[in-house]
């Protein structure tokens, strides 16, 4: 055999050695290897983190992420999934243990307790230098500024109004509802929309989850009431114990709502609706392109909540944010990343694919949200719109869920009056202002 | 002429008598075991015990400090806490009895031969195979008041005027969840029982057939005897697993409504996983570790020599 094709033994130690070397030189550039071509930044992916609350979204982001990194060679955006259920406790723990994405999108509502652990980034000083700053809507920035600090971008926004069966209203001979209705016709029409034989009820009321007390909140403010005033928990006032009364009373009296109310959350409400056995039923516009699905396009339409007896009332208002922290390894990526979310053609892309509105007047006030009929509650709620009172506190963020939904059971089930739920409720929300 | 006497070398003494060589190499043995047991066991059992001493919301990290028993203080004015107590209590005994009921009566069934036993067998297990998470979505399902299965039938057989929201209703909601964890865990006993029966030599009942014994005196002074170790065994562990076993309630009622599921081990995560309060979730842990470690002291020794009787 000749020697020259054998490998001797110092030959495989020089080239394991070579490679040792060539090894520990890439293990400084773990992210992104020395021997490839780096990227700017010090070339670190953007890691964005997605809670997922339908399976839907999953190919409308990975298609929108892979459109930016198609789009610019400077750094990968690199997107996780996490179904929404997780999503608080994950970021919350990442930040915690020191590691948290680069940027995330959640809703306005976990914001506020990113900030008071000190995660955010303050994106105040981009935000006022970018282009799109003056066309998103002002109401659109209340939901995200924190403390004077511009904490996230608005990616979409959204109000509640009140879904209701244009189809079945033709079947029963009933009047649609106009804009300026009151409880005395929402009453009358849940009654009139309800054939239990039929097994349809006129109303799918909320009964888990925070927005289940954040329903009832926006009944209370139409009779008045409020959550805060001078700094004071008064959402046990006379006004809003009436207003509660009133509305469980559609579920406890007058039995216009399905007998699953108090443990039906989102899916309940949208599923019941979308099988026929609600005919309306209280939510944002983020459940509109599920319901053509359901129901048909031409079989439901929307409606601004109704005009309580103090002739008021408020639909509350929250985006879905996109917000960056500022322990994120390529925190000028996660802007560009973010910001190229809110251009035109992505973030169309992002609300008509989900019946969201954009935060952007430009693109909101575009046909195909403003002439569309399974937007009209909602666009027409934008007067009366506010946001959510129960942004103001951090503290109050999982409190509402932990402690409040299982309080307003109690009144739901007849367990205590509503009185008494408030006043349980006011006294949880006054020991977590913080 | 004398020759140099030559010295045998001394025999080198062991450091350690050959008693202790011995021990020693024993506890050598069990060391791995030691550690992963001590790793995987005893170190979140301490860190637990540790973390409830904490004031440690998550959320609040400028807040995070020693606080004492002060978490024990609020556990001991937490009305929910005594609640959910109570109901995991209910819970549990409401489950494991029938569950044994259901699993003895079916292991006597597939102790019999018969045609088909070997099908009946496997479609006994499906339950236990099932994850307790498909388990919850299925039984969802079939309580859904309005389009659910089991309204569905009854109305169609003519049993049901108006609609039952088994989970919504604060009084049929335990009872609901209940019957679906009994489903659950039948097959655990059938196995277990099942394996016990066919233990037992078939020349006692032969003896007591001679005998003239009838089945039930057959039953009630061989079988039921017989079992007594494994039916201690079985129903101990499945009462500490039942007290534990969060995945049901979490996934059907997320212990709504008004609380009227909440057990210790549903609470426990609220307040982990939704409060974020890890120091307070920590108590509450600490608290269900010794209630059942109570349990099976006082369990054990109300059932004292009955694991012997075979």
């Amino acid at each position: 055999m000749d020697d020259r094709t054998l490998l001797s033994r110092r030959h495989v130690l020089k080239a394991m050695a070579a490679a040792g070397v060539i090894a520990a030189g890439d293990l400084a550039w773990w992210e992104e290897p020395l021997l490839r071509p780096r990227r700017a930044w010090g070339a670190a992916p953007v890691r964005f983190q997605f809670s997922v609350p339908e399976p839907k979204r999953n190919v409308l982001v990975e298609s929108l992420v892979q459109r930016f990194n198609q789009a610019q060679k400077d750094f990968e955006v690199k997107v996780e999934f996490v179904p929404q259920a997780q999503a608080r406790q994950k970021l919350i723990t990442s930040i915690t243990a020191g590691s948290p994405p680069d940027c995330c999108q959640v809703w306005d509502n976990w914001v506020g307790e990113f900030e008071g652990m000190g995660a955010l980034e303050d994106l105040t000083p981009k935000v006022k230098d970018w282009k799109h700053y003056g066309d998103v809507l002002p109401i659109a920035w209340q939901t995200v500024t924190i403390k004077n600090k511009i904490a996230s971008l608005p990616w979409v926004v959204t109000n509640d109004g009140v879904y209701y069966r244009t189809d079945r209203l033709k079947e029963y001979g009933l009047k649609a509802p106009k804009d300026d209705w009151t409880f005395d016709d929402f009453l009358a029409l849940s009654k009139a929309f309800t054939k239990v034989d039929k097994n349809q009820y006129g109303f799918g009321m909320r009964g888990q989850g925070t927005w289940a007390v954040l329903y009832a909140t926006e009944f209370m403010y139409a009779n008045g009431a409020q959550v805060l005033k001078d700094g004071k928990v008064v959402i046990n006032s006379k006004e809003a114990a009436e207003a509660l009364d009133w509305y469980l009373d559609l579920f406890r009296k007058h039995k216009v709502c399905p007998p699953s109310v108090p443990t039906d959350g989102w899916r309940g409400i949208v599923e019941g609706f979308g099988r026929g056995v609600t005919n309306t039923y209280i939510h944002n516009s983020g459940s509109a392109e599920e319901q053509k699905g359901f129901v048909g396009e031409k079989n439901f339409s929307t409606v601004p909540l109704p005009l309580g007896p103090a002739k008021k009332r408020a639909s509350f208002y929250f985006s879905e944010t996109l917000t960056a922290f500022n322990k994120g390894k390529n925190r000028e990526g996660a802007w560009r990343f973010m910001s190229w979310l809110m251009e035109d053609e992505p973030n169309l892309m992002y609300t008509k694919g989900l019946g969201l509105l954009p935060a952007r007047k430009s693109l909101f006030e575009r046909p195909e949200f403003m002439k569309d009929p399974a937007y009209e509650g909602f666009i027409h709620s934008f007067p009366f719109s506010i946001v959510s009172p129960y942004l103001a506190y951090a503290g109050w963020g999982g409190k509402i869920d932990s402690e409040g939904v299982p309080l307003f059971q109690q009144a739901l089930v007849g367990k205590a009056t509503a009185k008494e739920f408030l006043d349980k409720f006011a006294e949880v929300l006054t020991k977590n202002m913080s | 002429m004398a020759t140099g006497a030559t010295l045998a070398a001394p025999v080198a003494r062991p450091l350690f008598s050959r008693r202790a060589r011995e021990l020693l190499t024993g506890y050598l043995y069990l060391l791995p075991v030691a550690v992963v047991l001590g790793g995987t066991v005893l170190f979140p059992i301490l860190k637990a015990m540790h973390m409830s001493l904490y004031n440690h919301v998550l959320i609040k990290p400028q807040d995070y400090r020693y606080v004492g028993l002060a978490n024990y203080l609020r556990l001991l004015h937490d009305e929910v806490f005594w609640l959910s107590l109570w109901n995991s209590f209910y819970w549990v005994f409401g489950s494991v009895s029938f569950q044994f009921l259901g699993g003895f009566a079916a292991a006597l069934l597939l102790h019999q031969s018969f045609r088909g036993r070997a099908l009946v067998r496997t479609i006994t297990l499906l339950p236990w195979i099932i994850p307790g998470v498909v388990v919850a979505l299925i039984w969802e399902f079939i309580y859904q008041p309005n389009y659910g299965l089991l309204n569905d039938v009854l109305s169609r057989a003519g049993w049901m005027t108006e609609r039952v929201a088994w989970l919504s209703s604060p009084a049929l909601a335990m009872p609901a969840v209940i019957v679906a964890n009994i489903w659950r865990g039948v097959p655990f006993f059938a196995i277990m029982l099942l394996a016990g029966l066919q233990a037992i030599p078939t020349e006692l009942y032969e003896a007591a057939r001679v005998d003239g014994a009838s089945v039930i005196q057959r039953f009630r002074y061989i079988t039921l005897p017989m079992l007594r170790p494994i039916v201690v065994v079985a129903t101990a562990t499945r009462i500490v697993w039942t007290f534990n076993y969060a995945d049901l309630i979490f996934v059907m009622t997320s212990g709504g409504p008004a609380n009227a599921t909440q057990i210790t081990s549903t609470y426990t995560l609220l307040q982990a996983y939704s409060n974020l309060d890890f120091g307070y979730a920590a108590t509450l842990s600490v608290a269900l570790l010794l209630i059942m470690l109570g349990f099976t002291v006082f369990y054990l020794r109300i059932t004292r020599g009955l694991e012997s009787v075979a």
